[in-house]
């Protein structure tokens, strides 16, 4: 805020979107909505709308002050009067309210997402600790999901054990999607009720999340024996994440591995289905988002760090066999990378 | 973050359902003499969409418009890819995937000739979706819809309160799964609760934890070890497609203290069940309390779907502003009490009136 030259920070957080109030609150918010104020000499004021929240925040949060506010947008409205004739940056600036962001002139209050998307890409090596505890929980939670997963079962049942397994072992959030069936699935979704059947395709990437930190895993199981299809497409998505991620060091750009992954797939032919037709992202940052900043695609230039925490996973439509995923967790170190989860990188069966 | 089921069933939420609360909302638009009404959704704000919908997003965000004609317009950043499956459980809409949803609904009011748009909760929309919708249509009036909104949900239908049932239900059964002699830990509890709720269908399951309630009334998420004193509450927030309860359980492991319990629950689940119309909470509560001996109301809150969240407080202990509902309202009553200086805590879903 020094170097930025402001004398206050405003966040805005909800359970979807709460990476920018987690950095400056350390409040993992799951109902209602809060704001926050960031003062330059370290104070901290929380606002929140629920009264359940409240409950928990002054528990969670001992050192800030926590306040409830019941219309959130016309107290901090109010509370923004104490800070006129000073500089204020606020973040996200998109999901910043109405009424709030209508007086960015009137009030100096100006977009300081990109500063702080780029204090959420470095990490410390604290917080690449916690995403190295939340990747191990990904690895067994993933153990979980394949011990669940067998025909018959329907797919909220299984995200059911998952769920359970987490909360019973202090992870709080978890980000999961699931797709079950063959070359009919484009994609993941929450479950909808399919049942597993022998020959299903069952993909998952589950995103655990530890002291607010998430890490994610993605892996592909077949239901039974896998046919020679499944096998040579899974051997094509295996060599695109590997090539992904012996791309990733510090210095090169985000840019550069989804080059390395998409290359994989037009060497095959299958170029068309590295198209946003099919795809989203061939990777994103992980931290104290499920889908952080930045995200890997080849028209994304920010350049990887040290100790960015990235996921690296070539998910795609495959027009053979359906969709399919593979993504590992890495950090990026000078030389390399880490990586960070270690289920096996298999095509499994069950 | 986490979901589970999201699926729409027509026999629990028919078309035709859906259909008329849009017919009800244009009523409104018309006497009010609005053009559309424009309602936000995300992760946690998705009530509004979801009843004129069927719709909640697991991820992301998204505008629906109502206009005076027309299928409803949907739009969302969620990617083209899952345009299926947001049309599996939003039959009516027509879907526009978009990185910019606020253009794009800006574009579709400037090309439709609106004048005059509701917005609901206008000051909280986010401001990067306004400034979309100012930039695609800059002529556009916008006004708050939030008094509009809430009048079409004095009064739930038969099929919400299918849904609402139904989630109460599995509220109960998730609860039902703790022992008090046998749980020892406030997390493994809480893991278990959330177990039997998604198993039996719950789209979402927040658990939260009073480990010693003789020693703090407050209730925690709790997903880590804690041992469980001889006195504690859960409280089960629970989702079925889209529709939300509240039920909050007191647990005591010294038989007479569970005796009391008993006592309160039994009370509490009369009081639930005979809410009046047109009077306010406040006092019926303290008249119910006086039937219980020895129990003195430390704090009560109540909760109600009348915009975007899931449950809104619209009334409580010292800000009884809104503590007057008319018949076939639906809200969350959640109490404190104290019984002969034990502290107990229930919450439970209530159909006011018959």
């Amino acid at each position: 805020m020094a170097e930025a030259g402001l004398d206050a920070v405003l966040v805005y957080g909800n359970a979807w979107q709460n990476d920018y109030l987690r950095y400056a609150t350390d409040f993992g918010i799951l109902e209602g909505q809060a704001l926050a104020f960031i003062l330059r000499n370290g104070e901290v004021t929380l606002y929140l709308d629920s009264p359940l929240e409240v409950d928990r925040a002054e528990v969670d949060c001992r050192d800030i002050e926590v306040i409830h506010a019941p219309d959130l947008v016309a107290e901090v409205d109010t509370a923004l009067e104490r800070f006129r004739n000073q500089r204020i940056g606020a973040a996200p600036h998109r999901l910043i309210p109405r009424r709030i962001a209508a007086r960015r002139n009137e009030l100096q209050l100006s977009d300081q997402t990109a500063l702080l998307d780029r204090l959420l890409m470095g990490k410390l090596d604290a917080e690449v600790d916690a995403i190295r505890r939340a990747a191990q929980l990904a690895d067994s939670g993933y153990a979980v999901f394949r011990q669940a997963a067998r025909p018959g079962r329907a797919d909220y049942e299984l995200i059911a054990e998952i769920e359970a397994f987490y909360r019973a072992s202090g992870v709080d959030d978890n980000f999961q999607i699931i797709g079950v069936g063959g070359p009919e699935v484009r994609g993941m979704a929450p479950p909808s009720g399919k049942r597993l059947k022998h020959g299903d395709m069952v993909t998952t990437e589950l995103t655990p999340c530890v002291e607010g930190y998430y890490a994610q895993i993605c892996r592909t199981l077949v239901v039974g024996d896998p046919n020679a299809d499944q096998i040579k497409a899974f051997a094509l998505y295996r060599e695109a994440m590997e090539a992904g991620i012996a791309t990733v060091r510090a210095g090169i750009t985000a840019a550069d591995i989804a080059r390395a992954e998409n290359e994989v797939f037009r060497r095959h032919g299958l170029g068309d289905y590295v198209t946003d037709q099919y795809t989203r992202v061939r990777g994103h940052g992980v931290g104290l988002f499920a889908d952080s900043k930045p995200h890997i695609l080849e028209d994304v230039t920010t350049r990887i760090d040290s100790c960015m925490t990235l996921i690296v996973h070539p998910n795609t439509y495959h027009p053979v066999v359906g969709y399919m995923v593979l993504g590992d967790v890495v950090v990026a170190t000078p030389q390399g990378c880490e990586v960070l989860t270690e289920t096996p990188r298999e095509l499994f069966s069950v | 973050m986490r979901r589970g089921l999201m699926l729409r069933d027509e026999s629990e939420l028919p078309k035709a359902v859906l259909a008329q609360r849009i017919e009800t909302a244009r009523s409104a638009m018309r006497r009010d003499g609005l053009d559309g009404i424009i309602l936000y959704t995300n992760l946690v704000q998705p009530s509004a969409v979801t009843y004129l919908t069927g719709f909640t997003p697991y991820w992301s965000d998204g505008l629906l418009l109502v206009t005076r004609t027309g299928a409803p317009v949907f739009a969302t950043a969620l990617s083209k890819r899952v345009a299926g499956w947001i049309s599996s459980t939003n039959p009516l809409s027509e879907i526009i995937n978009s990185p910019k949803p606020g253009g794009a609904i800006g574009a579709r009011l400037a090309a439709d000739g609106c004048k005059r748009v509701a917005v609901l909760e206008l000051d909280r929309l986010p401001g990067g979706l306004y400034d979309e919708i100012i930039d695609a249509a800059p002529g556009l009036e916008l006004t708050d819809g939030s008094a509009l909104f809430a009048s079409l949900r004095q009064k739930i239908d038969g099929a919400e309160r299918g849904m609402i049932a139904r989630a109460d239900a599995i509220a109960l059964s998730a609860l039902a799964q703790v022992d008090p002699d046998i749980a020892k830990d406030a997390g493994a509890a809480a893991g278990l609760v959330e177990k039997e709720a998604r198993l039996q269908g719950a789209e979402e399951a927040y658990i939260a934890v009073a480990a010693d309630l003789a020693a703090d009334a407050r209730m925690i998420r709790m997903s880590a070890p804690r041992p469980l004193a001889d006195l504690f509450a859960l409280r089960a927030s629970i989702a079925y497609k889209g529709s939300w309860v509240r039920r909050t359980r007191t647990f005591a492991k010294n038989p007479m203290r569970r005796a009391a319990v008993v006592r309160a629950d039994t009370w509490f689940e009369h009081l639930a069940s005979s809410i009046s119309p047109g009077q306010s909470l406040e006092a019926q509560i303290a008249r119910c309390v006086e039937e219980l001996p020895g129990a003195r109301v430390m704090s009560w809150m109540a909760e109600s779907p009348i915009g975007s969240y899931p449950l809104q407080s619209i009334a409580a202990s010292g800000r009884a502003d809104h503590s007057n509902f008319g018949e076939g309202g639906f809200l969350v009553l959640s109490l404190q009490l104290k019984l002969d200086a034990m502290p107990w805590l229930g919450a439970a879903p209530v159909f006011v009136g018959s």
